[in-house]
């Protein structure tokens, strides 16, 4: 893994980091927002497991479980989420 | 100190289209990593469902947290994740030392993640809120400490791989115990991905 690669990993969780902060701060919160917080949320997490953890290139078993996590804790708050909604 | 002759270009271990049998560290760690994710995952599911019964309470309460804090200290554990993974592109350079000095960094940002903390806890305190003050701040203070636990945690594992760093302990050929505390570390930040939002933002 390339340091310059590091590096933009870092900017970009850095930026995407205050997006949700803006998000929450300023923005009335719905559920279009709701649903996009969580996708940044997905977004950051890969990025952590694929290039600061390192598992890219590490068989899909040992990535599965670790993503899987990622997107089946997400996929439950959303449930839980859409369930308050109604 | 043991000097180690730096390589010119970093061994990247990921180059070429070979994918690896296992995670990068002891595969121990990862069977703890996955055990300590699980428990988070009840945790954050807990918090969700039970947000389902009290839907007002909840989001009256989130209100009342500073979530310029919870951002700050988003920021701090990405930046000590991200001086982790570069003590081990160091490493793997067979660059000991500046390798020790990005262990040194990540450690201090979790210094700072819990003086925020320190900062934030105490001003909830202070005007009398406790695990007992409502079921959000229950949920509130009990996910933060246990994951609080898991910086210290992180930096204690930390610091133990800092002081061999400096002595010369690891190089591009022998980084295995880096690994195994880098892995720990990128954990604790992950989940602190997912709560952040959960707690602080989404109502």
């Amino acid at each position: 893994m390339s340091t310059h690669f590091l590096n933009v990993i870092w900017v970009a969780l850095m930026v995407a980091t205050l997006l949700t902060w803006f998000i929450g701060k300023s923005m009335a919160m719905n559920v279009s927002l709701v649903v996009a917080v969580l996708i940044i949320s997905a977004v950051k997490g890969w990025l952590i497991i694929y290039d600061f953890m390192a598992l890219r290139r590490v068989k899909v078993l040992w990535r599965g479980l670790v993503l899987g996590w990622l997107l089946l804790t997400l996929a439950v708050i959303l449930l839980a989420y859409w369930l308050g909604l109604k | 100190m043991i000097a180690h002759t730096p390589i010119p270009a970093p061994a990247d271990p990921h180059k070429g289209h070979k994918h690896h049998e296992y995670p990068p560290g002891d595969l121990a760690i990862w069977v703890f990593i996955l055990a300590e994710l699980s428990a988070f995952f009840v945790l954050f599911a807990a918090y969700a469902f039970t947000r389902l019964k009290h839907l007002d309470l909840f989001n009256e309460m989130q209100k009342t947290l500073d979530s310029d804090a919870g951002m700050l200290n988003t920021l701090l554990l990405i930046t000590g994740s991200w001086c982790v993974a570069r003590a081990i592109a160091a490493i793997k350079r067979n660059l000991c030392r500046q390798s020790a000095h990005w262990l040194l960094a990540g450690i201090l940002t979790g210094v700072g993640f819990l003086i925020v903390k320190y900062f934030e806890y105490g001003a909830k305190f202070a005007v009398g809120i406790n695990l007992d003050t409502n079921l959000f701040y229950t949920f509130y203070i009990a996910l933060t400490m246990f994951h609080a636990m898991h910086v210290v945690l992180g930096m204690a594992i930390l610091l133990i791989i800092w002081k061999k760093a400096m002595a010369g302990g690891y190089s591009a050929q022998d980084h295995h115990g880096m690994e195994t505390g880098a892995s720990y570390w990128h954990m604790v930040d992950l989940v602190w991905i997912i709560l952040f939002p959960l707690v602080y933002i989404m109502r």
